[in-house]
């Protein structure tokens, strides 16, 4: 056994797939044991397997597992970590896990509860980081009670307008509305949306931006109030705002528009007391204006790319800053090089995106040069209908965008999964398509896309 | 905890055969399979300054010294095989599950939850059950502790405790199978 002269010896996952995989192996590099937690159907999962020890928390709902806050502790205790990683999604936002954590005297991998509080509550999120000097799109600062206060509010910012829930994420309790007719009626359903996916019912209004870039910019902060950007994710192809593609940088950045975002994003963090990596979510318009829309306090799904591009280890600072190391860059020391790609492989059919779950038969991964892919599953794996439909990404790197979607198409097309359908086919078509290529996209692409191709199906 | 005593008993003979004072791998191999073979529970041998001592936790569950399997090479990701029982690192609950999955005759008591089994009240007092115990659907057989929380674990069932699977203090997860219950 290695010395291993670092803070922490041994953390715990508190999440499965792909991310908890990805977590493994920063550990292992930085001679961290690791504990895997795993519901009774995940028991083959790759992450059981390659974690040092591991542990059965409860059966397939993840509100009696992944969520289950009491089994995580108690294996937390039995093993005796140091640290509990929660990833992204699940325990990853919550702030009142992260106060268990530190009453427990278990670090928590991430900011100060305090600060994933503030920033999961989307108006109070906006209403600050706007004092910390970020734009936002223009809009209620409070959320709606009424539809006359609503149709008053739309009249003052014009229409088009946006519904949107106030504990909102992944697209539920949305709603674009183009006239006054259609405002009563999009509260209503945006709030009943909202009730029933976040047990709040409470909605906002704010200006709807045509044809938007989603940028998000990624941060590094540390105890000490030092924090640093790794520069922009491009997020803009997305399915009912679920992202499907991710690259770095963006086509459309000049190098002064990124020190001017990233310069922001960095001020709004230090004045928030932000630590740990975290992400800050604007909306691009055509004209060049970014407005903030919301702060991911936990690693992302797409942190890859950035990765890829700046040869950074987000995990691993996300680990030693929980150590209560410094941050140890500046941002003199930010490199970006060449262009990097994520595709996201779901077990959906490609064309009606129906889940896909069942018996994977065959798995080839790509390789090669410049290729990356952070998966979970293998030959024999059950794609299980309980979680997530995410089973891999494909991640590439190259010098020029052009060449990177070379590398992707060629990495796609030896990617084998047989027994179940994914999205692989879908990525191949995009990275043919003319505007894609040309670097012409928008939150709208998909749209486009689905309905060029639905065409040309019913034209053959 | 006796899961460790096993441990460092076969833990202190695989060390052993490093320098080698007066046992080799293929002594143990033989020791090992004299156990299984015979159905032995426990099996002690002492020479010149030298003892090994392998246990196992019933006749029917693998051997004790899962030390001395060689943890299988790491395939990459792509290719590995179904990981199932394999598990290089400790898995929590293995050994009880292998040994409750012979007993297809009896109705098995699961853990509820992830924490750490205990078998009587207080450290004085006595067991809640034996083997041979008579239990109802709301007999108390066991105590699980999550969280500082001491949780009264009910039988479920109806019949004599045969089996069981998990020793005083030891760890559980989720779904492990604690006791054996013949109806």
């Amino acid at each position: 056994m290695a010395f291993n002269p670092r803070k922490f010896k041994k953390i715990l996952i508190a999440n499965r797939g792909e991310i908890a995989c990805r977590i493994i192996w920063t550990c292992k590099e930085m001679g961290i044991k690791t504990v895997a937690v795993h519901s009774d159907v995940d028991r083959d999962s790759l992450h059981v397997r390659f974690a040092d020890e591991a542990a059965c928390i409860g059966p397939a709902p993840s509100a009696q597992s992944y969520l289950n806050i009491p089994a995580i502790i108690s294996t937390a205790e039995i093993f005796n970590v140091d640290a509990i990683h929660p990833g992204y999604g699940f325990l990853a936002e919550s702030a009142y896990f992260a106060e268990i954590c530190d009453a427990c005297n278990i670090k928590f991998i991430g900011p100060p509860a305090r600060v994933i509080r503030l920033m999961g509550d989307k108006i109070e999120a906006r209403r600050v980081m706007h004092e910390a000097g970020l734009p936002i799109v223009p809009g209620s600062p409070d959320a709606v009670t009424s539809e006359e206060e609503g149709i008053k509010l739309a009249r003052e910012i014009g229409y088009p307008v946006i519904v949107k829930a106030s504990a909102g994420g992944g697209g539920r309790g949305m709603r674009i509305v183009r006239s006054e007719q259609e405002l009563g009626k999009a509260l209503e359903t945006a709030s009943t949306e909202a009730a029933a996916a976040f047990n709040d019912g409470s909605v906002y209004i704010e200006k709807y931006i045509e044809r938007p870039r989603h940028i998000e910019i990624q941060v590094l902060a540390d105890e000490f109030g030092e924090c640093i950007h790794l520069g922009e994710r491009e997020c803009s192809i997305q399915r009912r705002h679920q992202k499907l593609m991710e690259e770095a940088p963006s086509t459309v950045l000049t190098p002064e528009m990124r020190k001017t975002m990233g310069d922001a994003a960095v001020a709004a963090c230090k004045k928030l007391g932000y630590s740990s990596a975290g992400t800050c979510e604007f909306l691009l318009d055509v004209n060049g204006n970014f407005y903030f829309m919301e702060m991911n306090t936990r690693i992302q799904v797409e942190h890859p790319v950035t990765e890829m591009v700046t040869l950074a280890d987000i995990v691993r600072n996300q680990i030693r800053i929980a150590e209560g190391e410094p941050l140890g860059y500046t941002q003199d020391d930010l490199l970006i090089v060449g262009h990097a790609i994520e595709c996201r492989i779901n077990a959906e059919n490609p064309e009606t995106f129906a889940p896909s779950p069942g018996t994977i038969t065959a798995f080839n991964l790509p390789g090669g040069p410049g290729v990356r892919v952070d998966t979970f599953v293998y030959s024999g794996y059950q794609v299980t209908p309980f979680y997530d439909s995410m089973i891999a990404k494909v991640i590439v790197h190259a010098r020029t965008r052009e060449l990177a979607i070379a590398r992707m198409k060629r990495a796609l097309e030896a990617m084998v999964i047989e027994g179940i359908k994914t999205t692989v086919p879908l990525h191949l078509k995009i990275m043919d398509d003319p505007r894609f290529r040309a670097g012409d996209i928008g939150t709208d692409f998909m749209e486009y896309f689905l309905a060029k191709n639905g065409k040309k199906a019913a034209a053959q | 905890m006796s899961a460790d005593k096993e441990e460092t008993g076969s833990r202190r003979a695989r060390n052993a055969q490093r320098p080698a004072p007066s046992v080799n791998m293929e002594e143990l191999r033989e020791l090992i399979g004299l156990l299984r073979e015979n159905g032995l529970a426990e099996l002690e041998l002492e020479n010149e300054g030298f003892r090994v001592r392998l246990r196992r936790e019933s006749a029917a569950s693998e051997p004790a010294s899962h030390g001395a399997a060689p943890p299988p090479a790491p395939a990459p990701a792509a290719h590995a095989p179904a990981p199932t029982p394999a598990h290089p690192g400790t898995h929590l609950g293995t050994q009880a599950t292998t040994a409750a999955a012979q007993d297809q005759d009896l109705h098995i008591i699961p853990s509820p939850i992830v924490g750490t089994f205990y078998r009587s009240p207080s450290p004085t007092a006595d067991p809640f059950v034996k083997i041979g115990s008579n239990v109802g659907p709301e007999s108390v057989v066991c105590i699980i502790e999550a969280m500082k929380l001491m949780n009264e674990i009910q039988a479920e069932a109806t019949g004599e405790v045969v089996k069981i699977y998990v020793e005083n203090g030891q760890p559980v997860e989720y779904g492990q199978p604690l006791f054996g219950i013949r109806s």
